[in-house]
């Protein structure tokens, strides 16, 4: 495995990783999408109906300032190419996870994002994820002061 | 683990409010005295330094005071536990895709 970070500059607030998979997309595609497979390699998984717009849940180890849940649901599904969906975790985690398959000449390219590190207030929902990918670049100027 | 998701929710309350991230992304281009900020932006001088108490409390701007004035100042290392915590995730997917790699090499066609 070779992940190759590929996180923007100017977008801190989210992850990018790249992986290059020995194996074809509709392989691949089974282990994100098969909960008996999503079991072993991510997360113990609760229900799956591989839907755009149905919910699913995994259920983790209950860590400290965590109970275990990751709330999510379908957003983009194409088969064998692009499986997006939401990752939510209590009241202030609210990311988008995005699975991208390219096949290649050995195997897959797996691109992995998750975007929308932000804050959520409920009171003012769209303003602050819009104001939270604003401070994206702000928080690279100020990385770059620390270090 | 218990005090870093302490210092994110700090950090995310702090921002959330859209006047107190304003204030806060104008003090990234430098230091500012309160009544420079009441004059940047168009709210009161006891409400600027409402905000400012609420991201010195998160920890993400620290001050200093020059006879009756007082400057206020980024405290980068206040964004520590946020990028931290973006990089536990980042940990995660590495170490979840290895595992989806083992599994692969298990799996029929």
């Amino acid at each position: 495995m070779n992940p190759t970070d590929k996180t923007a500059p100017s977008q801190t607030a989210s992850l990018s990783l790249e992986f290059d998979l020995r194996h074809p997309p509709e392989k691949v595609w089974r282990a994100l999408t098969i909960p008996e497979l999503l079991n072993e390699w991510l997360l113990p998984i609760v229900e799956l109906h591989l839907e755009p717009g149905a919910s699913f849940t995994f259920k983790a180890q209950p860590q400290p300032g965590w109970d275990g849940t990751v709330n999510c649901r379908f957003l983009e599904i194409e088969k064998h190419k692009k499986l997006s969906y939401a990752w939510v975790v209590g009241d202030f985690l609210d990311t988008v996870v995005t699975f991208t398959l390219t096949p290649t000449a050995s195997g897959t390219r797996l691109f992995l994002e998750q975007s929308g590190f932000r804050p959520e207030q409920k009171q003012n929902f769209g303003g602050a994820r819009y104001g939270w990918k604003m401070m994206g670049g702000k928080l690279v100027d100020l990385l770059a002061r620390v270090s | 683990m218990q005090s870093a998701a302490e210092s994110e929710n700090k950090i995310f309350q702090a921002l959330a409010d859209p006047s107190r991230r304003a204030i806060f992304e104008s003090l990234t281009q430098g230091e500012a005295a309160v009544k420079d900020l009441t004059a940047r932006f168009d709210i009161s001088q006891p409400a600027v330094s409402q905000h400012l108490a609420a991201l010195k409390d998160a920890g993400l701007v620290d001050s200093r005071r020059e006879g009756r004035c007082v400057y206020y100042r980024v405290e980068p290392r206040g964004m520590k536990p946020l990028i931290d915590w973006i990089s536990r995730y980042r940990a995660f997917w590495t170490e979840r895709v290895g595992r989806l790699e083992q599994l692969l090499d298990k799996m029929d066609q």
